[in-house]
């Protein structure tokens, strides 16, 4: 379980304090399918930005699992980024340099205590279930945006994280592409119990999540 | 080990990527250390091959020399012009004290030897019998000259190889025939095994002319001096008795400062140290190479840096540690540097090896793991700071970053 406590992230420009966030209480349970909505400039990013402890916020405090988070050095935050938290980008960001495989296997080089399965084998799973095992060694410039994307949601489960956190997976992505992604999404979700979190600005991918949490101008202004 | 090869292979798979800026940044660090491993060779070459001419002496020699040859820093010094000469009398003198196994006068003198209508340079050695025994000369052809060549003042000479087949053509034919100097014949009696080389700083064996120095003193020399005086000590005598003895009966004659008493261990210790001194200095000037080559591997690694930003926050975003990235880029520039360290390295057993044929040079262990020690930490402290600039971009900047 994923807390955010009264959460405020400002940045001081010339005129100024300016809130990307303000005041903003959130909690995302064990196995949820939820989505932030909201659009470019709410601070929906600078939300999973900070859920997903790529950044501090200015005040308020993030509990995983129910661990404080904000006490933790960078390099326990690191770790547990790694450990607990899945991401999956708008722009896939694989590693063009690295294979398929190699990709989705690099949170495990990262990972300082031994790992409790066999990744190798676990990744190959992830690839057949995704329909791509054939492509575990090419590199991601010869795979389509789909197949792409896929590599990258093999590469955030690959540590089996709390949380999934997705920007904008579809954002990159022709409908019918995106709809497969979607698709996928809902079913790890359903199948393996994985928390998801989408993260979007199109109302018609947040209300395909059980939950949506609205955010404008830093605030969350509905829970459903 | 899985997390260091980890390191290496992402290194390498960007050089892929990059050969022709991996070639020429390494091309750095290759030419720093090519002209240090032989700048060295060259050092430890010059040193090796002026000691091996004083140990193919023998260790029991003493050198009686004009002028003070050695500063009290253990280097040697400028004797001076004009210095003291040395006469049969001090050689008589010499020949008394205890120690001494023979005593051998020296006179060196270049000169021309004419024979058959052609003339060629050389050098004249003038000495006893004993020459040929702390020169550690044999003769190939013919015989050497004995003492009673000395008492006679025959005019027998032994010459060097390399004369011998410029004058008549072949060792063989020389023996017997006659050859002039200073405008005096003289028979040739015996021709040298090749030695190669000189003495220190002196002329060839190899086209020397070697007689008794009575003769010499007939024509050739006739102020009836010496350079030097060369004292063998007998063997496992007390050599510092002998060079003590030898002090106390020439200040009799001389000021203490118009002459030495020096042993061969102390020559080689000055040039040691002299040579100590030249490679300090050679490797000083090829060190600046290294250090340009060093900030042009420091240079790539800044743009590198930048370029991949992105990759860095991907990174950081599953997992890495500001200490994993650091690695990462500093494995890459020590890769880089290492490269040219054994490129250089190879490049310079090459030259080594051909150059061998004329000049000795040579490479040694400690050049070896220099260059590799050296390019390592050129690596390290270069790369040091473009890597911690990686280390340190904030992640949600570095993966927002296009």
């Amino acid at each position: 379980m994923i807390e955010a406590k009264n959460v405020s992230k400002v940045y001081s420009v010339a005129d100024g304090d300016f809130y990307a966030l303000k005041d903003v209480s959130v909690s995302i349970k064990d196995k949820e399918y939820v989505s932030i909505l909201g659009t470019s400039g709410s601070g929906k990013s600078t939300l999973m930005h900070i859920i997903g402890l790529l950044d501090r916020p200015t005040s308020g405090e993030i509990l995983i699992d129910g661990k404080k988070i904000e006490t933790f050095s960078d390099n326990q935050l690191s770790t547990i980024r790694g450990q607990k938290i899945g991401f999956v980008f708008q722009q896939f960001n694989l590693i063009q340099k690295l294979t398929v495989l190699e990709n989705i296997l690099l949170p495990t080089v990262y990972a300082k205590h031994k790992m409790q399965f066999n990744a190798k084998e676990y990744a190959m799973e992830l690839l057949k279930r995704f329909g791509i095992e054939h492509r575990a060694d090419f590199y991601p410039n010869k795979l389509s945006g789909g197949q792409q994307q896929r590599v990258a949601i093999a590469r955030a489960l690959i540590m089996k994280p709390t949380i999934v956190l997705a920007d904008e997976p579809t954002g990159n992505l022709d409908s019918k592409t995106g709809e497969e992604i979607l698709q996928l999404l809902e079913t790890l979700n359903k199948e393996l119990g994985v928390t998801i979190c989408i993260v979007t600005h199109d109302k018609t991918v947040a209300h395909r999540t059980k939950r949506q949490i609205f955010v404008k101008d830093g605030e969350i202004v509905k829970k459903y | 080990m899985k997390y260091l090869s980890f390191h290496l292979r992402t290194a390498l798979k960007n050089f892929g990527r990059n050969k022709v800026r991996t070639f020429l940044t390494s091309l750095g660090i290759l030419i720093g250390v090519l002209s240090v491993v032989i700048l060295i060779a060259l050092g430890v070459g010059l040193r090796n091959y002026i000691e091996g001419q004083f140990a193919s002496l023998g260790t029991n020699l003493i050198f009686v020399l004009p002028g003070q040859v050695l500063s009290e820093g253990g280097g040697f010094q400028d004797p001076g012009i004009g210095g003291i000469t040395f006469d049969e009398r001090d050689v008589k003198s010499l020949q008394r004290t205890p120690q001494v196994e023979y005593v051998v006068p020296l006179i060196n003198k270049p000169v021309t030897v004419e024979a058959n209508g052609i003339s060629k340079s050389g050098s004249v050695f003038g000495g006893t019998a004993d020459m040929f025994v702390i020169f550690n000369l044999e003769a190939q052809r013919g015989e050497l000259f004995t003492a009673s060549d000395v008492g006679k003042r025959s005019k027998s000479v032994v010459i060097g190889s390399t004369l011998a087949v410029d004058l008549f053509g072949d060792v063989d034919s020389a023996v017997g025939q006659k050859v002039v100097v200073a405008n005096q014949r003289f028979s040739v009696i015996g021709v040298l095994k090749e030695k190669g080389g000189g003495g220190f700083g002196g002329p060839s064996y190899d086209s020397g002319v070697f007689l008794p120095y009575t003769t010499a003193f007939t024509g050739i020399s006739p102020d009836k001096n010496f350079a030097a005086i060369y004292l063998g000590a007998v063997k496992d005598a007390d050599i510092d008795q002998l060079v003590t003895d030898a002090e106390t009966i020439l200040l009799k004659r001389y000021k203490k400062d118009d002459f030495s008493v020096v042993k061969q261990t102390e020559i080689l210790n000055a040039i040691t140290s002299i040579f100590g001194i030249i490679n300090t200095v050679l490797l000083a000037i090829g060190s600046i190479s290294l250090v340009v080559g060093g900030i042009g591997i420091m240079n790539i690694m800044y743009a590198n840096v930048t370029e991949r930003t992105k990759e860095v926050g991907i990174r950081r975003a599953i997992g890495a540690t500001k200490r994993d990235i650091l690695m990462q880029f500093l494995a890459e520039s020590i890769l880089l540097s290492l490269f040219g360290g054994v490129g250089g390295l190879l490049l310079a057993v090459l030259i080594v090896l051909v150059v061998q044929q004329f000049f000795p040079l040579a490479i040694n262990s400690t050049s070896v793991v220099a260059a590799l020690g050296i390019s390592t930490a050129i690596g390290v402290f270069f790369g040091v700071f473009p890597a911690r600039r990686a280390a340190n971009l904030a992640p949600i900047e570095a993966i927002r970053y296009e």
